[in-house]
């Protein structure tokens, strides 16, 4: 099954960077989606559905941490499992994201094979 | 937090994310005297939180335009110069965020956007600093703490 993805993260070569890494991971990925910030994403969610979305914390206009508060208060997206990719390994980063609603967290730098495993584990996919 | 400290967390966050992110295996430490390659590219953050100070990274034209086709996966067309700057922009992010975690992995820091700056002028007054042979190149990196009130 292919999945619709949207990369949410302010730098375009990290977007770039997480697609071509879904590929080379084998994680099959229908329509990819991108976003520069939370509010650029909720703007575009709001005319493609994604099954999926990847997001970074810290960005301009909208940060990750609102994005994915944001994300909660709305029924329409609340069910839509959010993974965090970030630099910040520290427990409380990632503890706080977990308790506003990410589903999952992938810390840069990451493989192929940790950010499919990571992105199937919340999905509830089985790899192959 | 000691400089030997900072210095094997940056050696430890260097082989990590250059490999794994940005295929550009360590060679070992740069030979020569650190003086700044002739032609380079840098750039620069502020970080604040547990701790506060800045974090730089140099790196040689010819690795950084390298690094940057590895990270884009650009075969047939090379990366434009917006591109491969803002590559090493994400090259420090992802270094300092790796420092940061490795030097304590409970405290909170937050990370200002990475700016480039001119290679002459990256490294921080008194920062503990490391550069490593890549290859086609070399990329010095350096970590500056504020003191302490």
């Amino acid at each position: 099954m292919a999945y619709s993805v949207l990369i949410v993260d302010d730098s375009q070569s990290m977007r770039k960077f997480v697609r071509r890494v879904m590929d080379l991971s084998g994680f099959e990925v229908g329509s990819c989606w991108d976003a520069a910030n939370g509010a650029e994403a909720l703007a575009l969610l709001r005319t493609h559905p994604v099954d999926i979305i990847l997001t970074d914390i810290n960005m301009p206009e909208m940060n990750g941490e609102e994005f994915v508060a944001e994300l909660e208060r709305h029924d329409a997206y609340r069910a839509i499992p959010v993974v965090v990719v970030s630099t910040d390994a520290t427990e409380n980063r990632i503890r706080r994201m977990i308790q506003i609603g990410a589903r999952g967290y992938v810390v840069k730098p990451f493989s192929p094979e940790a950010l499919r495993s990571e992105l199937e584990r919340v999905l509830g996919v089985a790899h192959d | 937090m000691t400089e030997m400290a900072m210095s094997e967390a940056i050696s430890a966050a260097a082989a990590d994310v250059l490999e794994t992110m940005f295929f550009s295996p360590v060679m070992g430490e740069a030979a020569g005297d650190g003086a700044v390659p002739a032609a380079a590219l840098a750039a620069r953050l502020r970080f604040s939180g547990g701790r506060s100070g800045t974090f730089a990274v140099r790196i040689s034209n010819s690795a950084a335009e390298n690094m940057a086709t590895n990270f884009l996966g650009e075969e047939t067309e090379p990366p434009t110069a917006s591109q491969v700057q803002d590559v090493i922009c994400e090259l420090t992010n992802m270094l300092c965020g790796s420092v940061l975690s490795r030097l304590d992995s409970k405290a909170h820091f937050d990370l200002g956007r990475p700016e480039p700056v001119d290679p002459l002028e990256a490294a921080p007054p008194e920062s503990v600093s490391r550069a490593f042979d890549l290859g086609d190149g070399e990329v010095a990196v350096f970590l500056h703490l504020d003191l302490q009130p």
